[in-house]
């Protein structure tokens, strides 16, 4: 397993540093180049050069990157055009509501998406797995934005039932500890600031869950299928097990098997979508700062963001794998 | 009373008939074997009486498609037509849970209990302790995310209420008295961990476990080296004679009848068409399909390029024991009698489905 572990990470270093010569690549390739941006339109060709010299860019283009892959080491992104102030540090404000955004989601997308997805293989055929694949296939149609403003219209300003916008109710006093409200209002034991902070999370969360829960819903029930058709669970109903017996340890565990790579995917996949839901709930995430940085073609911003995301997809992805060696031996075992 | 008697045993996947009207008894301590080539039915008949078929719409009472049938005696070809049509339509409307489910119908008397009869439940607490099976492919057959100890526990633990300590205790104790060299450790492995006789040493080990009365051994050496399938044999033959279990074994080979068998039943298109005791069969086989299997063995005291003699074309898809004997498209003998009518069973030590063996004989 320590192998393995130490692999994978050998690995991911070097997916980090390629990613790392791509987004250098890109910024080398965006047309103009910060001189146009920084300079007045009458500038002199020596006050480029001056410029130029100053920002490192008459330097050979390996000195340039080495020089590029140690800012972003230090987490220096550079500051945002728009707002001036660093991008680290508006990435870090905006991060950990993203990430609660996107662990409540998931958490709807498998909590809901694997039992739905079991039930759907076993009663194959029925009319609950007809509505299960026919609503994950709507699932994955309705586009994000769409569904999130028409959760908003009719569950927040319709029926009233859930807030429409923000993290919190309006002058809700709470402790940060860890920047996720949830966590921090069960931390601290403000359980009415968890509760409202839950409260707000429901309707975005749902949006967001949409595509992640169709996903699973049809992963689970096709890989079930295959599974119930295995020898072993045919030997597992020969020793007369239990049916409770026979669907955890020897249906599902093998079922977990691409659901986990799965679940892992789509994890990386929910910041994208966050993008919009956050938009749409005025969220205050990482999404909504990088749909105003889209729009105001803030590149630092920009490229903090890609980096970030880069980062997490593949950190993400080696806990997908590590979690594979958990759950399959014969993955930890081969050479 | 035999421990097992399994009388009329029909099953029925939709149209097709797998097994059709199967009796036999195994008696206590008796190795049975039940032999016969690919599609006979021999497979679904241990299912069947483990319990293991997906259950189908109809329950217990399959639909023969009889009346419809009758029909067509009616030399109009339209007439056969739409006889041979009807029965497709019958099971179309048989509803959700038809798809890929049995319909299993007979009786299967264990120790005085019909097995078909019994509740799913009621079933599920015999399997593994009462009856118990041996699979075909040991590498599938055993679930490989699970260690290889935890999948022998769970069935002491489900029936003998074994737990911790003292079920991997009789585990290991098992896998010992299965031949398995270091059995503590060996626990703890995976099946892929082990080689193809291992593991069916393993699935040997987890089937008598709790010590059943009926041990069911289908193909138990197929996916096996043949050095490992003697030494399975050996096995399974010492298990079942110190324990007085009886066992039923399905198998296409008649050299492992031969080695290991009191009693054969020799199945074709879903019926027993020869049943006698070892000895007997292989001195006298009475039916033209069993002298055809004696006679497709290749022998060693052949001459070099001397081809074997094949039965002639191949189990048909659709069974028709109504119209006659299921086997007369393949039989060199074939006479006017054995298209007339179903072919009754004959005699009872030494039974045969053949309208002709006292002719021909």
């Amino acid at each position: 397993m320590l192998r393995y572990t130490v692999k994978r990470l050998l690995q991911l270093s070097v997916a980090l540093l390629g990613l790392s010569l791509l987004l250098f690549a890109w910024f080398k390739a965006l047309p103009g180049g910060p001189e146009n941006q920084l300079l007045p339109e009458n500038a002199t060709a020596q006050q480029r050069e001056a410029l130029r010299a100053a920002l490192g860019l008459d330097e050979p283009i390996w000195v340039q990157y080495a020089d590029f892959l140690g800012r972003v080491v230090r987490l220096d992104f550079g500051s945002s055009l728009s707002s001036g102030r660093p991008v680290a540090t508006e990435l870090a404000d905006r991060l950990p509501a993203t990430i609660e955004l996107s662990l409540a989601a998931m958490l709807i997308a498998v909590g809901v998406g694997i039992p739905l997805g079991y039930l759907a293989a076993k009663r194959r055929g029925s009319w609950l797995d007809f509505a299960a694949v026919s609503g994950s296939l709507l699932g994955t149609c309705i586009p994000i934005f769409f569904l999130a403003a028409m959760l908003k219209v009719v569950f927040a300003q319709e029926l009233g039932w859930l807030p429409t916008t923000f993290r919190l109710s309006a002058g809700t006093e709470y402790t940060d500890v860890t920047g996720l409200r949830v966590l921090d209002g069960l931390i601290t034991g403000e359980f009415d600031v968890a509760w409202d902070a839950v409260l707000h999370l429901v309707l975005p969360a749902i949006a967001l869950s949409s595509i992640p829960l169709a996903v699973i819903v049809r992963i689970t029930r096709a890989s079930v299928l295959d599974v119930v058709g295995e020898d072993y669970v045919r030997t597992a109903d020969a020793k007369g097990l239990k049916p409770s017996v026979i669907r955890g340890r020897h249906v599902m565990r093998n079922a977990m098997l691409p659901i986990a790579t799965i679940i892992g995917l789509l994890l990386g996949s929910l910041f994208a979508g966050a993008v919009l839901t956050e938009s749409v709930f005025s969220f205050g995430g990482i999404g909504s700062f990088v749909y105003q940085a889209t729009t105001e073609r803030d590149y630092p911003a920009l490229m903090g963001f890609i980096l970030v995301i880069a980062v997490f997809y593949v950190v993400i992805n080696l806990l997908v794998d590590l979690s594979y060696g958990l759950l399959d031996p014969r993955v930890r075992v081969r050479k | 009373m035999a421990l097992l008697e399994v009388e009329d045993l029909r099953v029925a996947f939709g149209n097709a008939t797998a097994v059709d009207g199967v009796s036999f008894s195994v008696e206590e301590g008796r190795i049975v074997g039940l032999v016969g080539e690919s599609g006979c039915g021999k497979s679904v008949t241990s299912l069947a009486v483990m319990g293991l078929l997906p259950k189908g719409r109809g329950g217990r009472r399959a639909k023969a498609p009889e009346p419809v049938q009758a029909a067509a005696a009616e030399p109009a070809p339209g007439a056969v037509k739409a006889a041979a049509a009807a029965p497709q339509a019958v099971p179309a409307g048989g509803g959700r849970r038809s798809r890929g489910g049995a319909d299993v119908s007979g009786r299967a008397v264990f120790d005085g209990t019909d097995l078909l009869a019994l509740t799913p439940a009621a079933m599920r607490r015999r399997r593994g302790k009462d009856l118990a099976m041996v699979f075909q492919d040991p590498l599938s057959s055993l679930n490989p995310v699970v260690p290889i100890g935890r999948q022998i526990t769970e069935v002491l633990e489900r029936h003998r209420g074994l737990k911790g300590a003292k079920a991997n205790q009789e585990a290991a104790s098992l896998l010992d008295r299965v031949g398995i060299p270091d059995p503590v450790r060996r626990l703890k492995e995976y099946p892929h961990q082990l080689s193809g006789g291992m593991r069916q040493r393993v699935l040997i080990a987890i089937a008598v476990a709790c010590a059943p009365r009926l041990l069911i051994a289908d193909e138990p050496t197929t996916a096996l080296d043949v050095t490992i399938q003697a030494q399975i044999l050996e096995l399974l033959k010492d298990l079942v004679e110190d324990e007085g279990t009886a066992l039923l074994m399905i198998t296409h080979d008649l050299g492992v009848v031969a080695g290991m068998c009191d009693e054969v039943n020799v199945l074709y298109s879903g019926r027993v068409v020869e049943s006698a005791p070892v000895r007997e069969l292989f001195a006298r086989p009475t039916h033209p399909y069993t002298v055809g299997l004696l006679g497709s063995i290749p022998k060693l005291d052949l001459p070099i390029h001397e081809p074997l003699t094949p039965i002639r074309g191949s189990i048909a898809d659709v069974i028709r024991w109504k119209d006659g004997c299921a086997f007369a498209p393949r039989c060199d003998r074939v006479a006017e009698a054995c298209v007339d009518g179903e072919p009754p069973l004959i005699g009872s030590a030494h039974a045969h489905r053949c309208v002709r063996a006292e002719e021909v004989a």
